[in-house]
């Protein structure tokens, strides 16, 4: 005689612990559709744009952050390496190549929250187009370790994951289409540990 | 056993209206997004410089180099001018509405004189606006609201710790005010 009672329970266990839990992870794992993948490196460009798709916005609600409009910038966002392993504060890492176009850029360390983060104030931990050495032809050499190396370094915590957040400000790369031609420099690692 | 399946057959279908009603309904009931966070400043009509520590909404200026202001305002009292001016090597506007879309963006390149000087209005006060004689309004950019509040996003750019005290006042000076026709 509890027959019924107990299916329409499991019907709605279903579809609420089913439901909200799905909503809740989609919002963790995904930023929504309509990203650019450059190697590690991921950008929004119409996030937040109404032309923004449902989970866009719903992230965007959630996160609450000042989006970067179309002629402002660009947000590369990287929490892997260029083979695909997570940035770890225990490994060495060469940022190594072209930086696309755009009038200025800033790089910077973050936590899986996107906020900035500094190992010791002393530390450096952002660089920009200015304060950058650069090579030539324009390409980028950055060191990214615990250790201080010479040329353009920036310190990373001894251990854990971190993110390394690329912005291009005023960047015909926001605006338009031609995404294709653009590179973004590569992450390489070069080594963990002590060795 | 059939009237199980059934249960949770439907329980799925359940789920997955569950699921899509929640994305679609919080950007709505959200209290985080970013307009109730400008909102929870309690500084209308005025531009107010972000720290690096996120402050009691929790908006904070994330980019080392980068300062920021926020303004929230509405047009429903008359058109907002956004004026700025100084000696900052990049700066850069973005307009959004109460659901947090882009409005408008632009950066000091195509500002005139690198001098920003925006005005966003409704399409009625942009109509009146229109009429009036070219020297009132000089070279202001007329941006049309697709609803009455909204925020401003203003960024100053310092790529060394020399620019930053530029950045501040560049910030600081800047207005955000209801233009009284």
């Amino acid at each position: 005689m509890f027959r019924v009672p107990l299916l329409v329970a499991l019907a709605l266990s279903i579809a609420f612990g089913l439901g909200i839990a799905s909503a809740v992870q989609a919002l963790k794992t995904t930023v929504g559709f309509g990203v650019i993948t450059l190697g590690p490196w991921t950008a929004y460009p119409n996030a937040q744009t109404s032309a923004a798709d449902p989970y866009a916005r719903a992230h965007r609600a959630r996160q609450g952050r000042l989006l970067y409009g179309g002629a402002e910038g660009l947000q590369f966002i990287a929490a892997t390496d260029s083979a695909g392993q997570p940035l770890d504060g225990r490994c060495r890492y060469d940022i190594v190549g072209q930086t696309p176009v755009a009038r200025f850029w800033t790089l910077y360390m973050a936590d899986a929250q996107d906020r900035a983060i500094s190992a010791a104030p002393e530390l450096p931990t952002a660089l920009n187009a200015w304060t950058a050495l650069h090579e030539a032809e324009g390409r980028i050499l950055i060191h990214v370790s615990a250790r201080a190396e010479p040329d353009n370094w920036l310190a990373s915590k001894a251990a854990g994951p971190y993110r390394l957040v690329f912005t291009l400000l005023d960047t015909p790369t926001a605006g338009s289409s031609g995404l294709i031609e653009v590179t973004m420099p590569e992450i390489r690692q070069t080594g963990c540990g002590h060795a | 056993m059939r009237k199980l399946l059934y249960a949770v057959l439907l329980g799925l279908i359940g789920a997955a209206m569950l699921h899509i009603v929640l994305i679609l309904g919080l950007p709505r009931f959200s209290t985080g997004d970013a307009y109730s966070r400008v909102l929870g400043l309690f500084e209308m009509d005025s531009f107010f410089s972000l720290t690096r520590e996120p402050g009691a909404t929790g908006l904070s200026d994330d980019d080392p180099f980068l300062r920021v202001a926020v303004c929230g305002f509405s047009v429903a009292g008359g058109p907002v001018r956004f004026t700025a001016s100084g000696d900052v090597p990049f700066w850069s506007l973005a307009l959004y509405d109460s659901t947090s879309n882009e409005v408008f963006s632009m950066n000091d390149a195509t500002a005139v004189n690198r001098q920003l000087d925006v005005i966003a209005a409704t399409p009625r006060q942009l109509t009146d606006l229109r009429k009036l004689p070219s020297d009132a309004l000089g070279p202001a950019i007329l941006v049309e609201m697709p609803d009455q509040e909204g925020y401003a996003v203003l960024r100053a750019l310092a790529p060394t710790p020399s620019y930053e005290e530029g950045a501040r006042a560049f910030l600081a000076k800047a207005g955000c005010d209801t233009v009284r026709p």
